[in-house]
């Protein structure tokens, strides 16, 4: 017996070793073969995008055969970690998805990002879209990928069931809701038990109440704080909306909400454009549409539009040439329609259009009536973040524990500790 | 029996150290951070930041409060029923075998795919939890576990209790059957029956497991952080009731969800306080051992 064991021992080792060979010997010849080739790196962290990337990645390649690309995305909540690890080590992808706005900044203006001076194409974007990753040296760190957007998703065959229309004013969307919850369904599939989708809640009903793009100028020029009577009113009308969700909504989370609203027994789903595909995915004969948010001062109804990600070049790159050329790729026409085919998203590159309807009426939304997602643009700053804390203390309202001025109050508080306008 | 507990009480010490000791070992705890740039040289600022500064300071104590919490419930049901537990095993009762293997299965399932599993079962709206109280026409105690402040840490301690009760069975069980036979017999002879015989003989005899038992439970619930994480995510949602200070020192040092800012100065010092708290109370629960140990 005892012979038998070492045996076995020895068996295990014999193909440990055999196979930590392949392995060594895996590499040699990947990299000996590539010698001619440059090879570049992505980090992102879109990993349900590696199939659509490989098609944008094949068109590139087949432009520069001298370049090869690989996508290498991580998950989403561990994204950061990864890359800024990488990053502190001099290692990292050559080409970085960036975070938009300030995350994406602060790597600009830790020196761990190139400047794209050179790269042309960037005059194809609008101010706003370059916005998302211009560092504070007033140089461009990234190329704008794609647009977000949140509005409120709805079901029309409900809708039809019920006899309502797009809502136009604040009132018959209020009135909408009360329809709905009277025939039985839920109105707002939106539960409290994740905080980030209060703050994106809070980008769709919000600037509806505290008057959009004029308030957030204001608030840039340092008139307005978050204690000003519009955005309390703001959150209040938040809390009272509390009424449309759905039953036992402080345990709703993502995964539940997506599934009332593709199994259609809530009727309006206030996300962002992302979701789009998902649902699709989830329920393909789900036969929804979106309205912008009516506004209550009577202005133009509005979505809720921001950059959602740009690709940079890591300072710290072999191949920094090589990558300049992948990312002016990502500025051309060619990328754009590409992207937006393969993605679902709105590609950050004016005039695109997609073969879907819904996609393509989005990004006409983002040109003719949208409103800026203030938490995301300008207030993702600070430790913990204003947003952070924004969300924080929303959950806290909606459990009871804070009334909607506590929360402003708070609000204020995390922004004054660096927000410029408010020193 | 005497040479046993030094051996058990070994691994929690190393287990302490190798957990923390890569940032007591690092200068990060002593510099500014602006995000991932390293700003001036402030010694203990981060520290005194910890401290004194709002929201840290509040979080922190908040976070404190429920390691606390943690442990003694920990203490109480995970390592109450394990006794328990092991006190009918040692009867040597029929499929003794069958059942420790059944208290011990949960162990082996990964921290990930327990926290996924009771947070389908807690789900307010379709959970197996709520539906069976349904059943049972039980609807006022149906309600969001997870989502309301005052259950969901409870919730996500009682799991971990579940998860954790196999292991403390076994080292109870391997403390009982420590006891020599003739022990046992001979103070049956003198009479002394059920509750009697287990707080004179056996409880005294089985020191050395339980205070290992109680030292590993203190490590474990001043570290917990997968289970939490698993189920409530970074934030210690909601409304931070559910922060513990492992989950505190993760979105200080990386940030909590998607672009969240970091404050890697302030996380490594708090990882620090961690570290000597943990490891200055073990020693001092280890010390306790050696004592009751010559005791006997």
């Amino acid at each position: 017996m005892k012979r038998m064991g070492k045996a076995w021992l020895a068996a295990i080792i014999v193909c440990l070793t055999i196979v930590a060979a392949a392995c060594s010997q895996d590499e040699e010849t990947a990299t000996g073969e590539k010698d001619d080739k440059v090879t570049l790196t992505i980090g992102s962290w879109r990993t349900e995008d590696t199939e659509g990337y490989k098609k944008v990645i094949e068109a590139f390649e087949k432009k520069n055969p001298e370049i090869n690309v690989e996508f290498k995305p991580s998950k989403n909540t561990e994204y950061n970690t990864i890359l800024n690890t990488a990053l502190k080590s001099g290692e990292g992808p050559d080409i970085i998805h960036l975070r938009p706005y300030a995350p994406g900044i602060a790597l600009a203006d830790g020196g761990y990002l190139e400047p794209l001076d050179g790269v042309g194409g960037l005059d194809t974007f609008t101010d706003e879209a370059l916005s998302a990753s211009k560092g504070s040296d007033g140089k461009q760190y990234g190329v704008p990928i794609n647009m977000s957007t949140t509005q409120v998703f709805y079901n029309k065959k409900i809708f039809k069931e019920l006899k309502l229309e797009e809502p136009k004013t604040w009132d018959e969307f209020i009135e909408v809701n009360e329809k709905l919850k009277d025939g039985g369904y839920v109105p707002l599939a939106l539960g409290t038990k994740e905080g980030w989708l209060l703050s994106l809640a809070h980008g769709i009903f919000g600037p509806a109440v505290y008057g959009g793009e004029d308030f957030v100028a204001k608030i840039q020029k340092g008139e307005k704080n978050f204690t000003s009577k519009e955005f309390v009113q703001s959150i209040k009308a938040m809390d009272d909306l509390k009424e449309y969700f759905p039953e036992n909504y402080e345990g709703v989370g993502m995964e539940d909400m997506r599934t009332m609203f593709f199994t259609e027994k809530a009727a309006m789903f206030p996300l962002g454009s992302w979701e789009i595909e998902v649902v699709r995915g989830m329920n393909p004969d789900l036969d929804f549409g979106y309205f912008p948010m009516p506004q209550q001062n009577g202005g133009e109804p509005a979505v809720t539009a921001w950059v959602d990600g740009s690709y940079a070049v890591n300072a710290n790159s072999k191949h920094k040439e090589e990558a300049k050329k992948f990312v002016e790729f990502m500025t051309t026409e060619e990328f754009g329609e590409l992207f937006t085919n393969e993605f679902k998203m709105i590609s950050a590159i004016p005039g695109i259009t997609s073969e879907d309807e819904l996609v393509n009426s989005l990004g006409k939304a983002i040109t003719e009536s949208s409103t800026p997602y203030m938490m995301v643009i300008h207030f993702a700053e600070g430790n913990p973040t204003t947003k952070a804390t924004f969300e924080t203390e929303l959950q806290g309202m909606y459990l009871g524990d804070q009334s909607p001025e506590e929360v402003a109050k708070k609000v204020q508080e995390s922004a004054k500790s660096w927000y410029k306008p408010f020193q | 029996m005497e040479d046993s507990s030094p051996a058990n009480s070994r691994p929690s010490h190393l287990w302490a150290i190798h957990r923390l000791s890569p940032f007591g070992g690092t200068d990060i705890q002593f510099f500014d951070w602006e995000g991932i740039k390293q700003g001036a040289f402030i010694g203990l600022g981060n520290y005194r930041d910890l401290f004194t500064l709002e929201p840290f300071r509040g979080m922190f104590w908040n976070a404190f409060g429920h390691n606390i919490l943690y442990f003694v419930i920990q203490m109480i049901v995970q390592n109450g029923i394990a006794f328990m537990l092991a006190l009918i095993l040692y009867q040597k009762i029929r499929g003794m075998e069958f059942f420790k293997i059944a208290y011990f299965l949960p162990r082996l399932l990964s921290v990930i795919v327990v926290g996924f599993l009771w947070k389908l079962i807690l789900n307010p709206n379709y959970g197996a939890l709520n539906i069976l109280l349904g059943k049972f026409g039980l609807e006022s105690l149906q309600k969001a576990w997870l989502g309301d402040p005052d259950t969901a840490l409870i919730a996500i301690i009682l799991v971990n209790c579940w998860f954790g009760i196999g292991f403390a069975v076994l080292i109870f069980l391997a403390g009982l059957q420590a006891i020599p036979h003739e022990l046992i017999e001979a103070a049956r002879l003198d009479g002394a029956r059920g509750l009697t015989l287990i707080r004179k003989i056996m409880l005294p005899l089985m020191v050395p497991s339980l205070m290992i038992m109680t030292v590993l439970t203190f490590i474990q619930s001043f570290e917990a952080f997968e289970l939490v994480y698993a189920m409530q995510g970074s934030q210690g949602e909601p409304y931070r009731s559910t922060d513990t200070l492992a989950v505190y020192f993760y979105r200080l040092a990386f940030g909590g969800g998607s672009g969240d800012s970091t404050a890697v100065g302030l996380g490594s010092a708090l990882a620090v306080v961690l570290f000597i708290f943990i490891a200055s109370i073990t020693a001092v629960l280890l010390k306790l051992i050696n004592k009751k140990q010559i005791d006997l």
